[in-house]
């Protein structure tokens, strides 16, 4: 008998290097092929080799002092962990289950802070309203000049009707769409969401901001005689889209609260438990933009009656409500 | 005995703890490992619209005022799916990291979420993306929304700087981050194929007060040399080769007060020798829960 079977961790090695070869084999066919396409035996293979080979490790961390061995373990392990724990879901079932379950789930689990959202573009477009009738000069404040578009306090009333009744067919098709999504409103929900987690108040500021100049645009149409116009021009858009920055703000608030009062949870737990809700009302929004930029590139030249405006822009709005309100819902 | 020293140690970073309770070592893949696989998969994105966009003109169906847009448009809409899919598709690798050979793990050792990849890459659109666009389309017109959009960005680089684990903001929220994968390679046990000494008859023997000095780094170090042995060497580097081994058997010789001296034809076979031997020694005294982690074992450690 020579030396070498004295040591134990040489005999420990030598016992179990086939299995830990078959281990290697095993997880090279899982890492290309994935685990779902391995046979029953192979992947039933896999899980107990696996284990096994957690075992070794274990014991070979207290019994050998080779290191070749201990970091062959290492890394045959490891492989074998991250390819036995690896995501196993289609698909598929991941875009039917936002849509149907997760998604409605979310936003009406966290209906207090987007009721938040709107209160602050509410209030915004309340208090843009009032101080551009008690003095028109607030409108340059609220509005940036590119974002007016020459409609200012200065402008005809004929100006402000041809704003509202354009049918320029280059303001139309893929181009306006692609325009329209990347446009003023799509950074500022973006932003909303983004700076929420600076304790709630950029995302507040910004939508509360944003109703200003609402507020703002709308008082002058409604002082020319044109705030039906002006309210279905808008509306045949701007109910989803505006509804989506208030939804992209109710977001950013739920991330800003639970940094700001986490409760019984560390700060981190609870932007991290907080962000499985706000990131689905994120996608929402974002869902809400592209097809509020959908309807502004496609519809909104082309629909020029203004009754017809108001009932697609709230016909679409409330088929939104009755997604969040009832999708989703568990029976008892 | 006291196992640890008392300031407070700080967890490794490149510890994973999975749910077989079995700590693995996963090193955290570094910044620019991940910012090359980054670009990696923007160059790749980028070729796709480029592609699309090409299609799009030859079919007359872009204008040119709009072509920026329709550009960012395309981006937009190919790298959204491209990052989540890719990821959930290959067990957390882009085309980028499978590149790079690094790969997000889940932070707590559990599996690899589907939330957690939507998460991820969802907040690196609204942490590099969005705004990075937003900072290329903007002009000096509006510096305050330039401003805000580089601040962004900067901060977004900084934060995984900060924190051990490299993490993104993402990362943070989505409880991931990345490592290297770890390449398994089997290299023989030295202890088991030890070359026979050449002058026959004569046994190299070592008593247990001569393995004494040396701890468990030694032997480890011990077995590196061993190891780079196997290597194709040149004549001089050879030399050389042999001019360390007889300095090092002089100063073991000498360390543990073996007698007779070495003959240069069996410097392997003792090296080797007292390799398998201290390696018996040491793990031996380990699994007396006597755990000697370098030649001041003694010192730092005095026995009971």
């Amino acid at each position: 008998m020579d030396q070498t079977h004295h040591l134990r961790s040489a005999r420990f090695r030598a016992e179990r290097e086939a299995d830990w070869q078959l281990l290697e084999q095993l997880v090279s066919l899982a890492e290309r092929r994935g685990l779902h396409r391995m046979e029953f035996a192979q992947a039933r293979d896999l899980a107990a080799s696996y284990r096994r080979a957690t075992t070794s490790l274990a014991i070979a961390r207290e019994i050998s002092l080779d290191r070749a061995l201990l970091e062959y373990l290492e890394a045959l392990t490891a492989r074998a962990y991250l390819s036995v724990y690896a995501p196993q879901e289609r698909l598929g079932g991941l875009v039917s289950r936002f849509f149907l379950t997760s998604a409605p789930q979310a936003m009406r689990r966290s209906w207090v802070f987007i009721v938040i959202g709107f209160a602050c573009m509410g209030l915004g477009a309340l208090t843009g309203y009032l101080l551009y009738l008690e003095n028109a000069a607030w409108y340059f404040v609220f509005l940036p000049p590119e974002l007016a578009g020459g409609r200012t306090p200065e402008a005809t009333t004929g100006f402000l009707r041809s704003v509202i009744y354009d049918s320029d067919p280059d303001s139309s098709g893929l181009g306006a769409f692609a325009t329209y999504l990347f446009s003023h409103n799509t950074r500022i929900a973006i932003f909303v969401f983004g700076l929420g987690v600076f304790l709630c108040a950029p995302a507040i500021l910004l939508t509360f901001y944003n109703g200003l100049s609402l507020g703002a645009i709308m008082a002058l149409h409604v002082d020319r005689g044109l705030g039906w116009d002006m309210g279905g021009w808008l509306s045949i858009h701007g109910v989803t889209e505006l509804s989506a920055i208030c939804i992209a703000c109710g977001g950013g608030v739920q991330l800003g609260a639970a940094l700001l009062f986490p409760g019984v949870r560390t700060r981190r737990d609870a932007l991290q438990h907080a962000g499985r809700d706000a990131v689905k009302l994120a996608l929402v929004a974002a869902l809400m933009l592209v097809v509020a930029a959908l309807l502004e590139g496609f519809l909104r030249q082309q629909v020029q009656d203004m009754s017809t405006r108001y009932t697609i822009g709230w016909g679409i709005g409330a088929l939104w409500l009755l997604w969040f309100v009832f999708a989703g819902r568990v029976r008892k | 005995m006291r196992l640890w020293p008392r300031r407070k140690v700080r967890p490794s970073p490149d510890v994973i703890l999975p749910p077989e309770g079995v700590p693995l070592t996963l090193r955290v893949a570094g910044i620019g490992v991940r910012l090359t696989a980054q670009i990696t998969d923007v160059l790749i994105t980028l070729t796709g619209m480029a592609c699309i966009l090409i299609l799009l003109a030859l079919l007359n169906l872009t204008r040119p005022q709009t072509l920026f847009a329709v550009a960012a448009l395309i981006f937009f809409l190919i790298r959204i799916p491209y990052y989540v899919v890719t990821e959930l598709v290959w067990n957390g690798q882009t085309l980028g990291k499978r590149l790079m050979k690094i790969k997000v793990v889940s932070h707590d050792g559990r599996s690899l979420g589907t939330h957690a990849i939507v998460l991820r890459n969802l907040m690196k659109e609204a942490e590099i993306f969005l705004p990075g666009t937003l900072l290329l389309t903007l002009d000096n017109a509006t510096p305050i929304a330039s401003l805000t959009a580089f601040g962004w960005v900067v901060m977004a680089f900084l934060i995984p700087l900060f924190n051990p684990y490299r993490q993104r903001f993402g990362d943070l929220l989505a409880g991931t981050h990345v490592i290297h994968l770890p390449q398994p390679v089997l290299l023989k046990d030295l202890a088991r194929d030890a070359p026979e000494p050449r002058e026959q008859g004569r046994k190299l023997t070592f008593l247990a007060h001569q393995l004494d000095h040396y701890g468990a780094f030694e032997l480890q170090t011990l077995e590196g040399l061993l190891r780079a042995d196997d290597r194709q060497l040149s004549p001089a580097a050879y030399a050389n080769h042999r001019k360390t081994l007889a300095t090092i058997i002089e100063k073991i010789r000498r360390k543990i007060g073996y007698g007779d001296p070495v003959p240069p034809e069996d410097h392997a076979a003792f090296l080797s020798a007292f390799y398998t031997a201290q390696r018996a020694h040491l793990e031996q005294r380990q699994l007396f829960g006597d755990r000697r982690a370098d030649k001041h074992h003694a010192e730092a450690d005095p026995p009971a």
